[in-house]
């Protein structure tokens, strides 16, 4: 792996870039910042705040691995991006480094969601994506969240008190929020409401999960991963017992820390 | 008339949050009114307030709607709160918008339709014949008489839902406010192509122009002409009759209504200094109240009138 | 006041709407043969003939996304809950699929039956040209009604002949009569029946088995005639457009803030289904069934007349709007349905001629009932000329 060396695990998404630096097989730090349409300053941000939390100096690190679909664009001088790995591989790795029985893991992002599997070295075997319709859950539940006038988590924990199954439109993101606007308008729980958001962003989830077989164990990966009503309703979808990564956000970025040392793919 | 902001931006909710207010027009004295009137627009994104005395308007509000029924308390709230008028000493109050059934302090709910069309011509003049609403949740093109009466319309198909309130996440990706990103998306004449049909694409699309380095002003403009175009094909789809107005929470954004016009080949009327045009339904609503009132106490038999429609 | 004789009638025909996977299994434990469709330009008098009950297959309402692996994302509803009924085996029991070829969304969802839910061997394909309103349409459906009719033959085993067909024709015709009867109470002054309950006995007669409808709805009838009928109130509204079982959408125009009163609907579910009838008692069965089913009122996908681009089913909206005079048209069509919007195109400048208000309401899965309900009652604003 890294033989003991300080090294930077950098996913830079479409919404979050976030930094982990690891020692071995030790984490010694991680942070999350928005994306916005600067990755390289985000990286930055990222970046500064874990050396500064962790109290080193960015000279004392050996190198960063990137990620995540800008993987190429923070490969600017300032930063020293040693090698990059494709987000699913590095989605791969991380996940079996996490959960060593797994040989699936879901990444449920900002903009994309997708489905790894991957054998009992953590090498990625196959790789699915979600279909265009279905981007943009995690910038919907956003949306939807600051709507009903709760943070995300709030909304998460909401959910889990619905008492009334209620559906709403599945299409995209576009039906589920005139539907869930609806609902709230007819006067429907707020509670039901955010529920009934969390099984449409899981039925799109599962409908991606179709067309690759899900080999057991199963974990979850991804911002949204921390949604417990999600993950509930996405079990009993696929009909299968899943389970949350800890970390779930990070694993990118692990996956990646974990590859330096190795050859360029 | 100054817009006071009441609650102001909270920044750390990033540029999401809407600038909450309220205002009033402290040369009027509602103790000395004979009609006072109200309308609640309960919309999707924000509701909104407008108190009439004597049909002028006197206190209106503009506030963030989290549930319908507690955001119309708010609107209302805010609008009193700064005087000492109370709710009970309103004759008439008439809720619109979505949410307009979650409003139980109104007397009657109206569509935004017939109050968009009434709103604007009460402000614009009897000249509108085509109203844009364009707001946080959905788009309408109304077509209206010279008296403010609605004769046809169009609501957005789902395909362009939202555009409003994907405008202010869209603020928030990119780190500006979304009271300006209107203002940066015109600064650039040059920029990539995005979908112009779903949203859902083009913000996807948008954000894989991170990759491509270009300046973030350009991505806004991207951005700001798909949702422009895509709510003038639905503007053309209904027809536009000049005079051509626009009010919603986007017609405060010049980076769509200056596209929309350019698309379109039809030049809106000018916004009015002293108006919001995103309270243009609320006025409505309060017009239809005040006229509600009216007739109530003209007309001896009103009450036995099933839903107190009235035929213009 | 006890419930009217009709109201029995008209709660089991709801019923039947609602549980037809039981109502269609009760005749399975009688011994019956049952076909699926999926869309009504199916000749169902060769299947009834043949002894097998046609039932159209309808949509449950389920928000399920799994069908996007099997058919495109912007497929309309209607057609993704049908092929994911197929792979729930919801209708297992089934012992035949046909469908015409329609529209494209209804043919996928019936190639997913087929390829995927187990019913290879027991589906048929009947190929129906799109521009029907020539002498090359009726000529090619004589070989493709022939072969479905071997099909069919096959299948029941046991020949399919002239006087089979003839019966089905009758009981068929009979049905349909039965049906513009029922309807045709909405154009009197008081009606004795409201628009949603007849649409619900016109949506169940096409998951029954047409001897029995035809008894209900004569015993229907016959209770209307005799009772006291009430104004419709408020406004007169018409629906136009492409299929719908969704019967909230019908029962929510009639509990509006305003008074509106549904007086007739446009659609496969509807009135298209049963407004024509086949020729009786014509030596060549299979024309007779050819003419009747070409003279219907044709769905969008198949309305076009060569040369002019004329379109046969505006003239049969006015006539509607000239017998059951609506102050308002309602146009109700599936998300991505590409037919019906096109119609809409042409169909609008013809009502703002005639002075009728309309407004459009997109379906889907679900019912988002207050921007539904907005928009009617915006439309019953603008046609009771509401203004401050």
């Amino acid at each position: 792996m890294n033989n003991g060396k300080i090294v930077v695990g950098l996913d830079a998404g479409h919404i979050t870039t976030k930094a982990l630096i690891m020692s071995g097989r030790e984490i010694l730090g991680y942070r999350a910042v928005p994306t916005g349409f600067d990755v390289v300053a985000a990286a930055e941000t990222a970046l500064n705040h874990v050396v500064e939390t962790i109290g080193i100096s960015r000279r004392e690190l050996a190198g960063i691995v990137s990620t995540g679909i800008f993987r190429d664009v923070v490969k600017v001088p300032a930063l020293n991006v040693t090698m990059t790995v494709p987000e699913y591989v590095a989605d791969a790795k991380g996940a079996f480094f996490l959960n060593k029985s797994s040989r699936t893991v879901i990444d449920i992002g900002g903009n994309i969601h997708k489905a790894m599997h991957y054998d009992q070295n953590g090498n990625l075997l196959d790789v699915i994506q979600n279909d265009k319709c279905a981007d943009g859950l995690g910038i919907f539940y956003t949306r939807m969240a600051k709507a009903i006038g709760l943070s995300e988590q709030e909304m998460s924990e909401l959910a889990l008190k619905s008492t009334r199954d209620v559906s709403i439109a599945i299409q995209c993101a576009l039906s589920a929020e005139s539907e869930a606007i609806d609902l709230m308008c007819q006067g429907v729980d707020s509670a039901d409401v955010a529920d009934a958001i969390s099984k449409f962003m899981s039925e799109r989830v599962a409908a991606m999960c179709t067309y690759m077989p899900l080999t057991k164990e199963i974990v979850v990966a991804g911002g949204l991963a921390k949604s417990p009503a999600l993950v509930k309703h996405l079990s009993a979808l696929i009909k299968q017992d899943v389970s949350v990564l800890n970390l779930p956000e990070y694993v990118g970025a692990i996956g990646a820390a974990i590859s330096y040392g190795e050859s360029q793919i | 008339m100054d817009f006071v902001p009441i609650l102001g931006v909270n920044r750390k909710d990033g540029y999401w949050k809407m600038s909450e207010y309220a205002s009033i027009n402290n040369k009027l004295d509602w103790t000395r009114a004979k009609m006072i009137a109200a309308g609640v627009d309960s919309g999707a994104v924000s509701s909104k307030a407008v108190i009439l005395l004597d049909g002028q308007p006197y206190a209106w509000s503009h506030v963030t709607t989290r549930t319908p029924k507690e955001s119309a308390l708010r609107a209302i709230n805010a609008a009193l709160a700064q005087t000492d008028l109370k709710l009970e000493k309103i004759h008439t109050i008439v809720a619109t918008g979505r949410g307009r059934t979650q409003v139980p302090f109104a007397r009657q709910a109206v569509s935004e339709i017939a109050c968009g069309a009434a709103g604007a011509v009460r402000i614009w003049g009897p000249s509108v014949r085509t109203v844009l609403d364009a707001g946080g949740q959905s788009c309408k093109a109304i077509h209206c008489t010279e008296k403010g009466r609605a004769t046809d319309f169009l609501w957005n198909d789902k395909c362009a839902a939202g555009i409003g309130r994907s405008m202010e996440s869209f603020a928030d990706l990119v780190k500006k406010e979304v009271s300006e990103i209107g203002n940066i998306s015109l600064q650039s004449d040059k920029f990539p192509k995005l979908s112009d049909f779903c949203p859902v694409y083009a913000q996807s699309e948008a954000l894989d122009l991170i990759r491509s380095k270009i300046p973030v002003e350009q991505l806004i403009a991207a951005y700001h002409y798909a949702m422009a175009k895509r709510i003038s094909t639905l503007v053309a789809r209904s027809g536009v009759k000049e005079d051509f107005v626009i009010i919603g929470g986007l017609a405060k954004n010049p980076g769509i209504t200056d596209r929309v016009e350019s698309i379109l080949k039809v030049n809106r009327l000018a916004p009015k200094p002293d108006w919001d045009p995103a309270l243009t339904p609320a006025l409505g609503a309060a017009l239809f109240a005040d006229s509600f009132s009216r007739r109530q106490q003209s007309d001896t038999t009103y009450g036995a009138r099933m839903s107190g429609i009235q035929s213009c | 006041m006890t419930k009217k004789g009709s109201g029995a009638i008209l709660d089991r025909f709801r019923q039947i709407t609602e549980k037809s996977h039981d109502y269609a299994k009760s005749l399975k434990g009688k011994g019956q043969l049952l076909a699926g469709y999926m869309c009504t330009h199916v000749p169902e008098e060769i299947l009834y003939a043949a002894g097998i009950v046609p039932v159209r297959i309808l949509s449950s309402h389920v928000s399920q996304a799994m069908t996007r692996s099997y058919i495109h994302e912007t497929y309309c509803s209607f057609s993704h809950d049908c092929a994911y009924q197929g792979l729930q085996h919801n209708y297992d029991y089934l012992d035949l699929i046909a469908t015409s070829s329609s529209c494209i969304h209804m043919s996928e969802a019936f190639n997913v039956w087929v390829r995927f839910a187990g019913f290879q061997q027991k589906s048929f394909l009947i190929p129906y040209p799109h521009i029907i309103q020539t002498k090359p349409a009726g000529d090619f459906l004589v070989a493709s009604f022939g072969e479905f009719k071997q099909f069919v033959e096959k299948l029941a085993k046991k020949p399919v002949t002239d006087d089979d067909l003839e019966r089905a024709i009758k009981v068929y015709n009979h049905n349909r009569r039965l049906l513009k009867r029922l309807w045709e109470f909405l154009r009197r002054d008081q009606p004795p029946v409201t628009g949603p309950e007849v649409a619900t006995a016109t949506l169940a007669s096409q998951v029954m088995d047409k001897q029995e409808c035809n008894e209900m709805l004569e015993q229907l009838i016959q209770s209307l005639e005799a009772e006291p009928g009430k104004a419709p109130s408020g406004v007169r509204l018409m629906v136009t457009g492409g299929a719908c079982d969704d019967l909230g959408i019908f029962d929510l125009m009639e509990h509006l803030n305003y008074s509106a009163s549904l007086i007739f609907i446009d659609s496969c579910t509807a009135a298209r289904y049963f407004w024509f009838e086949v020729p009786e008692d014509r030596p060549d069965k299979l024309k007779a069934l050819i003419e009747g089913y070409l003279g219907r009122i044709p769905c969008p996908a198949k309305d076009n007349v060569p040369g002019t681009g004329e379109k046969k089913r505006f003239r049969f909206i006015q006539q509607f709007i000239e017998d059951f005079k609506p102050d308002g048209v309602v146009f109700l069509y599936q998300r991505f349905c590409s037919p019906q919007p096109m119609d809409i195109v042409a169909l609008k400048p013809i009502l703002q001629k005639l002075g009728i208000p309309s407004t459009e309401l997109e379906l889907d899965t679900t019912l988002p009932i207050t921007q539904f309900g907005t928009q009617l009652e915006a439309l019953i604003e603008i046609i009771t000329r509401v203004a401050p």
